[in-house]
């Protein structure tokens, strides 16, 4: 069932009907039926993956609480007895028990993602490293695995949870179907946010009462997110594909175009799904994490990734950033180098500086290369992704290192850095960096996306919007709406930096409300793409 | 404390350190000023500081840091 379907109206009313009738205390339980009717809607063959996650989770969680409490015991009914050295001792011992526990738990729910994700890619290297090797062309069959829906997305969320237990962050989930509505939350299943347990948590088991301008509240967000899903997202789709498929007919601008329409494209299509899953949580009166925040006004490309995909991006940081960085071998290695440096410094080599450098970024660039491999790698089994994560990298760690470069070059321009034009020209960078970017993201592989690129240099005067609208799905109507649209979407997040637009919306008179709810409707049915092939259930982070 | 507030104005020295309670929250601390900030705290105070000790309550404020780093150093 797509987020996008009579289907999912119905289904979302039922389940709020249902979800309201139920005694306050309880309403998780109707939440919790909700979530596996959409879950077994979507395939019941994909049930079987989301219970081993949470039934592996909920076991592991309950063994390492049981160490814990085990240790507690054990040190509260030897405190006099033992010494500081051997107390010490016992943790180590107790906590390398969890880790096993652990990594029990990770190696089991992320081994089932990598190998239904990646068996093909695995396959395919396999194949032709036997086959150069060894001239055998009896090629091992793909699997052609169909992916369980959201499997990525509620795997980071469920193992986040279980390493937070680990770190003893949170007490565990003791009641089993409460720690399955939140691995199964039928709202973010299909795309995010990726939930923490301690936000999401008390969200789902508090008790709601019904509140009308709350479910008003939700169906504002809702609509705003199929606006920019159907009306911008769906509308640009075809002449993105086409033009990037057909990039020696149609180049130089055409393709800059393309790539601009991808930029708004991708971002109405996820962060309008993001808009529908937390306006839909909003109306069960549950509060989900935002994960856009305007990030096409960031000012560098590490602002841009904090202000876009955040609950991922915030995954990253927590589980695989900081722990690398807090490695003994990182840490180690980066004493070692700025101990070099400073021997060096004594000896008054010129590499002193470069090796004291050096020393300070390995803790920070090893892990961030590892973030980044694995973001690739994340969105997708093919070479062009893992590409786009390394040059994401490699472009914060340029940006970083050329910092004081650039500050000196403003200040001997005498320019001012927090001023508008500075600004704007920061804003207007990131934005086309990113969205050159993307085009690993719309290219079949990667000696296409590089074509692609270089092809937006070359023969500009051939462009024509009459070609466009003839020759490349997007007709002059449609160019015209997906134009006033983007400006609409625009125009929206800048008004979203002085606060909530619903708020704001919510103060003026009754009927003006109505009025503005009226025309968000008529847009999303009359301007809404439903062109030729289109398919309403595909969220492009759907397949992440 | 004085030595934590010395760590921290090497990275940020434009902040105040003594009244400043939002270090993270209001991101004026990026990630990669926190890993060096880390990394100065473990040298600094021979402490251990891992994962699990990376969250915004340990990092809002110097007095925050402090407590943290007293808590390590106790263990």
């Amino acid at each position: 069932m797509s987020f996008i379907s009579i289907d999912f109206a119905l289904f979302v009313t039922a389940a709020l009907v249902v979800y309201y009738i139920f005694p306050g205390k309880i309403r998780w339980v109707a939440l919790l039926i909700a979530s596996y009717v959409f879950y077994t809607w979507t395939g019941f063959g994909n049930l079987a993956y989301i219970l081993i996650t949470t039934v592996s989770a909920y076991v592991c969680a309950g063994l390492m609480e049981k160490k814990a409490a085990e240790q507690q015991k054990y040190l509260s009914e030897n405190k006099e007895k033992l010494t500081k050295e051997e107390k010490k001792s016992y943790k180590a011992e107790v906590k390398k028990k969890q880790k096993l526990i652990l990594a029990a738990g990770l190696i089991l729910n992320f081994g089932i993602l990598v190998y239904l994700k990646y068996a093909d890619w695995a396959i395919a290297y396999i194949n032709l490293f036997r086959l150069s090797r060894f001239g055998r062309t009896d090629f091992i069959p793909f699997r052609n695995y169909i992916i369980p829906l959201g499997i990525s997305f509620y795997t980071f969320q469920t193992m986040g949870y279980l390493i937070d237990i680990y770190y003893g962050k949170y007490e565990r989930e003791r009641n089993f179907f409460k720690f399955a509505l939140f691995t199964s939350f039928f709202p973010q299943i299909v795309q995010g946010p990726i939930s923490r347990f301690g936000e999401l948590a008390p969200e789902l088991y508090k008790e709601v009462s019904f509140d009308f301008d709350r479910i008003k509240s939700g169906f504002y967000r809702v609509m705003w997110g199929l606006f920019k899903k159907l009306v911008i997202a769906d509308r640009l789709a075809a002449y993105v594909s086409e033009t990037i498929a057909q990039r020696e007919t149609y180049k130089g601008f055409y393709i800059l175009l393309a790539v601009f329409f991808y930029s708004m494209q991708i971002y109405g299509d996820f962060s309008g799904g993001i808009d529908v899953a937390l306006g839909v949580a909003e109306m069960f009166g549950i509060k989900l994490a935002e994960n856009f925040n305007r990030p096409f006004f960031s000012k560098s490309i590490s602002e841009y990734w904090s202000r876009w995909h955040i609950t991922l991006g915030t995954w990253f940081k927590d589980y695989i950033f900081y722990p690398l960085s807090l490695n003994k071998g990182i840490i180690k290695l980066g004493k070692k180098c700025r101990e070099v440096g400073s021997t060096l410094a004594g000896k008054k080599n010129p590499l002193a500086g470069p090796m004291t450098g050096l020393g300070k970024r390995i803790p920070i660039y090893i892990p961030m290369f590892m973030v980044w491999f694995t973001t690739g790698m994340w969105h997708g089994s093919q070479n062009r992704y893992v590409v786009w994560g390394l040059f994401n990298c490699f472009f914060i760690i340029l940006g970083t290192e050329l910092e004081p470069v650039s500050l000196r070059i403003v200040e001997k321009l005498k320019l001012n850095e927090a001023g508008a034009l500075m600004r704007s020209y920061r804003v207007i960078k990131t934005f086309w960096l990113m969205s050159f970017l993307r085009i690993f993201d719309i290219s079949k592989d990667v000696p296409s996306a590089f074509n692609a690129f270089k092809l937006i240099f070359t023969d500009w005067s051939s462009f024509r919007l009459a070609v466009v609208y003839e020759n490349l799905s997007l007709e002059k109507e449609d160019f015209i709406v997906a134009v006033i649209a983007i400006l609409v979407m625009f125009i929206f997040d800048l008004v979203q930096r002085k606060g909530s637009v619903r708020e704001r919306i919510f103060r003026l008179p009754v009927p003006v409300q109505w009025v503005i709810l009226s025309l968000l409707i008529v847009a999303v049915s009359v301007f809404g793409y439903y062109g030729p092939g289109y398919d309403a259930g595909s969220f492009i982070y759907g397949a992440f | 404390m004085d030595t934590i507030i010395e760590i921290l104005k090497s990275v940020h020295p434009e902040i105040d350190y003594e009244t400043e309670n939002g270090l993270i929250d209001k991101r004026i601390f990026d990630s990669f000023d926190v890993v060096n900030i880390v990394g100065e705290l473990m040298d600094e105070f021979d402490i251990e500081i891992t994962a699990e000790h990376m969250v915004p309550e340990n990092f809002n404020s110097a007095a925050a840091i402090y407590k943290l780093v007293q808590s390590l150093e106790e263990e």
